[in-house]
């Protein structure tokens, strides 16, 4: 699935609802998920929580940080997709609110967003047609 | 620092917690088919009510679900800074008026409280009456619907449920899935 496809039919599976613990990484945290559940691909279905510190990505590669705790997931999108090498690669992107409730967004950088209390998650299997 | 843009690459902090660390680090359980059920919360309801209400008709007490936008009367929403007793990590603050509001997004989660009464727990970004955009855990009982009904797109969580429960580690009540259902 690495080259570029426009448009892939298929269908929802199953679905799957996760509370993922405190200092897990959100991104890494959801392609667990996958791992845990057997899904290969599939989309965010809902999601909110909390993170020590939010960090989320640039066009120009910078990061851009915001400070907690905690910082607080407002809305959350994206999907997870199974690569040609056949890893698990999720794409999160959404809004976040800072403890003063200042709301940032972007998309979340993988590794550098620990969970801070709890972050509850819901999956929706995508199964690509053959 | 409140906010930075770097190009160095940020250090990700890991926190302790009060209680003992517990080894498990995903709880997840899933059902075998997505169940989906559009709502309108109608105009005058809280928003608690306008979810628990014709989902428990419809025998759905687990669900994820995506407030689709819209305006809310009397919102109050709480942030979460550092707990100042020392109890948990964070605590959630004094309720924030937001008065009129338009909820720009919001996921609700229900489950089933420690109690045994619906729980609903919301998360939203909100344009506030004053026009500034905020985002916090919406206080979902105080939270009117306006003139315009509000679409919700419901995920049941069928198979398994959503009950709050206390976890040691973060040493607050959380939602957590357990096998027994209730959805029918």
């Amino acid at each position: 699935m690495g080259e570029m496809i426009a448009v892939e039919n298929g269908s929802m599976g199953r679905v799957a609802y996760a509370r993922i613990a405190p200092n897990e990484d959100l991104v890494q945290g959801v392609e667990k998920l996958c791992l845990a559940e057997g899904f290969r691909n599939a989309f965010v279905r809902g999601a909110l929580g909390s993170l020590v510190d939010a960090c989320m990505g640039t066009i120009d590669g910078k990061y851009l940080q915001i400070q907690g705790p905690a910082v607080e997931i407002v809305s959350l999108a994206g999907e997870v997709r199974q690569g040609d090498d056949g890893s698990l690669r999720a794409a999160l992107t959404g809004v976040v609110a800072d403890p003063e409730g200042n709301v940032y967004g972007g998309p979340f950088v993988a590794g550098l967003n620990p969970i801070c209390m709890t972050f509850e998650v819901t999956l929706e299997e995508w199964l690509p047609a053959k | 620092m409140k906010r930075v843009v770097t190009t160095q690459l940020p250090r990700p902090r890991t926190l302790i917690h009060p209680g003992r660390f517990n080894p498990v680090r995903i709880q997840s359980l899933r059902s075998s088919k997505g169940r989906h059920v559009r709502l309108a919360l109608l105009p005058g309801v809280s928003l608690f009510d306008g979810l628990v209400k014709p989902l428990a008709e419809m025998g759905i007490t687990s669900a994820s679900t995506t407030i689709l936008g819209g305006y809310f009367e009397g919102v109050q929403y709480c942030v979460a800074p550092p707990d100042q007793q020392g109890q948990a990590v964070i605590a959630y603050s004094k309720p924030v008026p937001a008065g009129r509001t338009y909820m720009i997004f919001g996921n609700a989660t229900l489950g089933t409280s420690m109690n045994g009464s619906p729980l609903v727990h919301c998360h939203a970004a909100i344009r506030t009456e004053s026009g500034e955009v905020k985002g916090g855990h919406i206080l979902t009982d105080t939270c009117i619907v306006s003139r315009d009904p509000v679409p919700v797109l419901v995920t049941s969580l069928d198979e398994f449920e959503l009950r709050q429960a206390y976890d040691p580690e973060t040493n607050i009540a959380l939602l957590q899935p357990y096998k027994e259902t209730t959805n029918g």
